[in-house]
């Protein structure tokens, strides 16, 4: 009876922990998003110092969750072993948090290049900045991220790391998951279906955007398409021969 | 995480794009408030988004900023476009910078192409997905077989795109409307560059991966080096020895090359006429000015060109030398025939020409023929080699340039036909394209070679020859 009663406290115990780790995934996964809207910021007029800040600050957030929720995944493999009902969501989890990272090391390896072709350090690098016709876009997508909450409370002093040191940290990192775990990553089958995220909520919306996008086109008197004034040419490009 | 190849015998490395960089710099000088190129508002609906800039701008800015004419400037601005530094508003498919009022922008930095790094299958996917969620139904066709494609490669990813395509859409809800008009302006540019629709063609399209590292720091030395590259149907070998010797072969053979010189009368693959063709078939009568230059700059080139070995054979007949000539063409005939003939020839040529009191004796020094006598006797592909090698330098040495200087040659200088350059109309290159005829069968110009082979060989018979001379006296 006992046994019993502390196998199914386990069992709630990991309930609530993968639980928790799905809630860090997703956490995860917004953060991420919102950090590659910042960065398409980056380099153009919109870009400032603040949006550098920021940056820097969703970047320590990422890192914090990362590693938390690092911790918790192998703990949770080790815990679990083949052929219990969590093992296959543990593994789920840890394939995508293995896609996070992957996907956040290449922001984060732009944004390091973009900051040197773009250092806002002088008042004249300001005019080399590109004008791209956007107006705001750091701020709003910044407090989205700000108020992601982990669900966990990290009580640890970690220490932030800089930008070159960061990207290296990921790469050892997914390294020393690649080896240290066996999962194969075509075990894992996804949860959603193709076509899926197409819905029809939301669409109303969108149709202006939509709409806003299309230009009309200024009519050309001869040429439906063609690079060069040459009558064979069809093709839409430079690489044309018959120039 | 991506699945990654093992086998792809290490080509996985990007080549050289030094021309993104250089690019990058002209378009940031585009951005100067003074200098610069003007932009305007674009107005739609109310909104205006700012910063659109005209292609006549462009191509009066490039003009004036780089002193180039208008020509050079408008190709200049179309690898702008073509690279996705620049998109075009109106006509995004089609990637050319149209020098009037026709209305482009400036890509955001981070969607400029880099060296460092592909646009990943990924991104894609998430972008792909992203539009499904904007307006069910608005992907095109070719996208819609991507998605499929990508759906099944990328199963085990499917809910980390799904995930981060629905979380992006709304981290960009939360941004202004303009603002969001512009990102899926640049989104869409961007993929139309990396991901071209069918049919068009991609400015970041380089082929196959590189097996070496442009990245990586190099070792200068002066050896030479063996750079194989796994084209399809090309073997390229180039060998970096001297720079000297290089620089000297490039400015010989420049006027011949019909990449740097247009060839005369004019390129049969761009005008449909195929003159050139037939000035430069083997059994013509009188070459072109161009193939007898090409005769005297080494004496391989000579014996190469099947012209310029009858022109020779001539020569050597006049002289009465035609057994080192016939003896080099048997020789090579022995090496690359087949392998079931190799004894029979063998023995002919030993009969003709090596054997004591042979018809057409030649003459080479006496370690050589000892050599060569005993490996007749268990006759392989290369017996002949140390003999026809000799040969080969004893002509080149010798008769080569007595041949250069020989009556013969300047008469067949003097004869040759330099032909004019054409200049079609785009009717007559149309008229041209419409009369084009299959060329000559393979197997017919090979019947030719075989009968011209048999009536130019029939060896002077030396001995014959002499005693028809003593007959005579």
């Amino acid at each position: 009876m006992n046994r019993w009663r502390r196998s199914v406290g386990e069992i709630q115990a990991r309930r609530r922990q993968v639980s928790e780790c799905e809630q860090a995934q997703a956490a995860l996964g917004k953060v991420i998003a919102c950090f590659q809207q910042m960065t398409t910021c980056m380099g153009s007029n919109t870009d400032s110092s603040s949006l550098r800040e920021e940056l820097e600050e969703t970047r320590t957030l990422a890192h914090r969750i990362c590693t938390g929720l690092h911790r918790r995944l192998l703990a949770l493999l080790v815990e679990t072993e083949q052929g219990q009902e969590d093992r296959e969501q543990v593994e789920r989890l840890w394939v995508l948090f293995l896609c996070c990272l992957e996907s956040f090391q290449q922001d984060l390896r732009r944004v390091s290049t973009l900051e040197e072709i773009f250092p806002l350090t002088q008042r004249k690098d300001r005019q080399a900045l590109v004008n791209t016709g956007a107006v705001g876009g750091g701020p709003e997508v910044a407090a989205r991220a700000a108020i992601v909450k982990m669900p966990w409370v990290t009580g640890d002093g970690e220490q932030r790391p800089d930008m070159r040191g960061h990207v290296l940290e990921i790469d050892g990192l997914i390294q020393e998951m690649l080896q240290r775990v066996n999962i194969p990553l075509w075990s894992v089958e996804p949860m959603q279906k193709a076509w899926a995220e197409a819905c029809k909520d939301g669409q109303d919306e969108e149709d202006t955007l939509e709409a806003m996008m299309e230009v009309e086109v200024v009519s050309q008197a001869n040429r439906a398409f063609g690079c060069c004034s040459h009558s064979n040419c069809r093709l839409g490009c430079i690489f044309c021969l018959l120039n | 995480m991506t699945i990654k190849l093992i086998r792809d015998h290490g080509q996985h490395y990007r080549p050289r794009m030094a021309c993104l960089k250089k690019v990058e710099a002209l378009v940031i000088e585009m951005q100067d408030p003074k200098s610069g190129v003007k932009s305007f508002e674009q107005k739609r609906n109310a909104t205006s988004i700012p910063h659109v800039i005209a292609g006549q701008d462009i191509t009066a800015w490039i003009t004036s900023h780089m002193t180039v004419d208008a020509q050079e400037a408008q190709a200049l601005g179309t690898m702008l476009v073509a690279y996705g530094f620049i998109y075009p508003l109106q006509d995004p498919k089609t990637l050319i910078l149209r020098p009037d009022g026709s209305l482009y922008r400036c890509q955001t930095p981070y969607f400029w192409p880099a060296q460092k790094w592909k646009a990943q299958d990924t991104d894609y996917a998430i972008y792909l997905a992203k539009r499904n969620i904007r307006k069910k139904g608005i992907l095109d066709q070719y996208e819609q077989e991507r998605y499929r494609k990508l759906h099944k490669w990328l199963n085990h990813k499917w809910d980390f795109i799904v995930n981060q395509a629905k979380e992006q859409t709304r981290a960009g809800k939360a941004r202004m409307k303009s603002d969001r008009v512009v990102f899926s302006y640049q989104e869409r540019a961007y993929w139309i560059v990396h991901r071209p629709p069918p049919q068009t063609h991609s400015a970041m399209d380089y082929g196959v991966d590189r097996l070496i590292d442009p990245n990586a720091e190099e070792v200068k030395g002066e050896a030479y080096t063996l750079i194989w590259c796994r084209v399809p149907s090309v073997l390229l070998i180039v060998l970096l020895s001297c720079s000297s010797s290089l620089v000297k072969h490039t400015m010989t053979y420049q006027s011949h090359d019909p990449f740097l010189t247009p060839c005369l009368p004019s390129n049969p693959w761009q005008t449909d006429d195929d003159t050139y063709w037939a000035l430069n078939m083997p059994d013509v009568d009188l070459p072109t000015k161009m193939t007898v230059e090409r005769w005297s700059y080494g004496f391989y080139e000579l014996l190469r060109d099947p012209r310029g070995r009858a022109d020779f054979r001539l020569f050597l007949k006049k002289e009465f030398s035609g057994e080192n000539l016939a003896f080099w063409e048997a020789a090579e005939e022995l090496k690359w025939g087949a392998a079931s003939a190799i004894s029979e020839k063998a023995e002919t040529i030993f009969k003709t020409f090596l054997a004591p009191g042979a018809p057409c004796w030649i003459n080479i020094d006496g370690r050589t023929m000892g050599l060569t006598v005993k490996g007749l006797q268990h006759p392989h592909r290369h017996v002949l080699d140390a003999a026809q090698n000799h040969i080969f330098m004893l002509m080149k040495k010798d008769t080569f340039y007595r041949y250069l200087k020989s009556p013969v040659y300047k008469d067949i200088q003097k004869k040759a036909i330099s032909p004019a350059p054409h200049n079609f109309t785009d009717a007559q290159l149309e008229q041209n394209a419409r009369n084009r005829k299959p060329g000559l069968y393979p197997s017919v110009t090979w019947q030719r070679q075989q009968k011209e082979k048999v009536r130019t060989t029939t060896l002077i018979d030396i001995k014959k020859l002499m005693a028809n001379k003593l007959d005579r006296q």
